[in-house]
Order: C-alpha cells, then sequence, then structure tokens
C-alpha cells in the first residue's frame, strides 16, 4: 500500500484524498449482525433438516451430515433459481455465501449467467467458475489433513 | 409475491402439523431435544436388577453427561447418553473413559457405549414400544441387537 502511495503523482494523491473524503462508509457492524444472524438461521435449518433424517430414516449422527449437506446445496440452488437467494445475498453477505448454500448458489449463478452462451460451452464451461475454487482447495485440504493423519496414526500419535 | 409467500408458509404449517398427528404425548418425539430421562430396561421383560439400575445411576452421576439410557438385553448392555455442549469436543475420550469404568466394575457383562443421538433416540423408542404388553420379547431383543450393530457404524 506504502509503495503504491510513492508512484503516484500529487495530483493522484489528491484525488485518491479526495475520494476517501466523500467514500461512503460500510456499516461494518450492521454487515456482522446480519451475517450472523442469517448465517445462523441456515445453520437451523441444517440442524432441523439433519434432526429430520435422524428422526424419519436410519442415519446416526456420523452418517447425517451427508444427506444434510446435500439437501441443503440443493434447496440453495433451487432459491437461487427462483431469485430468492440473490436477494439474501445482498442482505446478508458473508451470512449466506459462507454456509455450505452458497456452494450451490455460486454453481446455478454463473450457470444462469452464462446460459445464453450455450448449453455446452456456456453452462456446462462456466459452471464451476466461481464453485471451481472452492472445490479445488476443498480437495487439497482433505488431502493434507488425511495426509497429516496417516502419518500420525503410523507414528503412534493418535 | 405476496401470495407465493403466503401459500409457501401455509404449506410450511400443514407439513410441521401433520407430522404431529397421533404422536403426542410420546418421549420419543423430543428426544433429541429435551432430557427424557428414559428408566432402564431389560429386553426379556423381567424386572431391572438392581445392578442396571446402578449402571443408569453411576453414568448420569458423570458431570459430562445428561440424558442416560440403558438397556439389558441378552448378550449386553447398551448404554446411550448425551453429552453437554462443551464437553463434546471430548466426545471420544468420554466414551473410553466411560467404557473402562464400566468394565471395571462389571467385568463379567459386555458393554456397548454410544453417545449417537440416534441410538439414544432408538432406545427411547425401544423402551416405549416395551411399555406396551403387546410388544413381544422376541421382537425386543431382535431391536436390541439392531441398535447394537447401528453403533458399530458410527465408531
Amino acid at each position: 500500500m506504502a509503495s503504491k502511495q510513492k508512484n503516484t503523482t500529487p495530483q493522484q494523491q489528491r484525488y485518491q484524498a479526495l475520494q476517501q473524503k466523500h467514500e461512503k462508509k460500510r456499516p461494518l457492524l450492521k454487515n456482522c449482525i446480519r451475517a450472523f444472524f442469517v448465517g445462523g438461521l441456515i445453520c437451523t435449518v441444517g440442524q432441523a433438516i439433519s434432526y429430520f433424517y435422524i428422526y424419519f430414516f436410519d442415519f446416526t449422527e456420523q452418517s447425517v451430515g451427508n444427506p444434510t449437506v446435500a439437501t441443503m446445496v440443493f434447496l440453495s440452488m433451487l432459491l437461487t433459481g427462483f431469485g430468492i437467494y440473490d436477494r439474501l445475498g445482498q442482505f446478508a453477505g458473508a451470512g449466506s455465501a459462507v454456509p455450505v448454500t452458497g456452494f450451490g448458489n455460486a454453481v446455478i449463478s454463473a450457470a444462469i449467467e452464462h446460459r445464453t452462451e450455450g448449453f455446452v460451452l456456456g453452462v456446462g464451461g462456466n459452471m464451476f467458475k466461481l464453485a471451481g475454487s472452492v472445490l479445488l482447495f476443498g480437495v487439497f485440504a482433505a488431502f493434507v489433513v488425511a495426509l497429516i493423519r496417516t502419518l500420525l496414526s503410523m507414528w503412534g500419535v493418535l | 409475491m405476496r401470495n407465493t409467500y403466503r401459500a409457501m408458509a401455509i404449506a410450511g404449517i400443514l407439513l410441521l402439523s401433520g407430522c404431529n398427528v397421533d404422536q403426542q404425548g410420546k418421549d420419543s418425539q423430543l428426544a433429541l431435544v429435551k432430557t427424557t430421562n428414559p428408566k432402564p430396561i431389560v429386553t426379556d421383560g423381567q424386572r431391572t436388577p438392581t445392578w442396571v439400575e446402578e449402571i443408569k445411576r453411576e453414568v448420569s452421576s458423570l458431570p459430562e453427561l445428561y440424558d442416560v439410557a440403558v438397556v439389558k438385553g441378552q448378550e449386553g448392555t447398551l448404554v446411550v447418553y448425551k453429552v453437554k455442549h462443551l464437553h463434546r469436543f471430548k466426545m471420544k475420550q468420554i466414551e473410553k473413559d466411560v467404557t473402562s469404568f464400566l468394565e471395571k466394575k462389571h467385568p463379567k457383562e459386555k458393554f456397548t457405549v454410544s453417545s449417537d443421538y440416534k441410538i439414544f433416540l432408538e432406545a427411547v423408542r425401544l423402551d416405549e414400544k416395551m411399555k406396551s404388553p403387546k410388544f413381544p420379547k422376541k421382537k425386543a431383543e431382535k431391536r436390541f441387537k439392531e441398535i447394537v450393530k447401528m453403533t458399530e457404524d458410527t465408531k
């Protein structure tokens, strides 16, 4: 940041100062509260779904995670398609993007955005444009954690 | 748009109230969210031995646990409990401690210990079914074995 300021001309620095003066301050606390409550609400729905699967099907606490995540992603995909999740995203920000439902939203919103470019190169080619990085780093992180766990159990720590 | 929201709300209420039909007053209905504290049961329908009741008392006295169900079958005893929220990080250790504690106290008995909500729910459901005199003992033992088998998936 400091090197960036050094490279700017006095005119640019004056402009930046003017811009900072007129820039609208972000309501950080309000955004955090909104994200907290909406994120918590999404997690409550997830908990209710997992209780539903435990109660009515033969899922244990260990195995209920998979169908719950699948259901939550599916629901968020549907809500994205209906245009409801986008509004929720505008209201809650990270509160709707960080839970697993944000993944479904990222997949479907990219697919909708590129649907005019065709089914294969448009939808197929761009569907994972946003969610691809989540998948890549998720798989890589899982690999690293599994590696550490394997090594620790080989050495007798775990 | 408002009509759509209204229709969704009505559908949600109908769905929730529909799930409630003919199940009022049962402990298992809320076993996942409230403390039910079921009495220890024996699958052969006999009077519960004092040592089984003692197990329930001893396990309940542990400060990390708050809801304990004990089911005694022909080939072993199932002990299921709920762990207090802040102690859930140490669930594996608690399970080990409870198992070793029970095995030390009753070396001849085979114990199956679990903290899984599903297993707890099924133990409460079995308890409720066994209250009915029409429920055959053979079926109770069969269900007990199924629940014990289910615990193997959770480990």
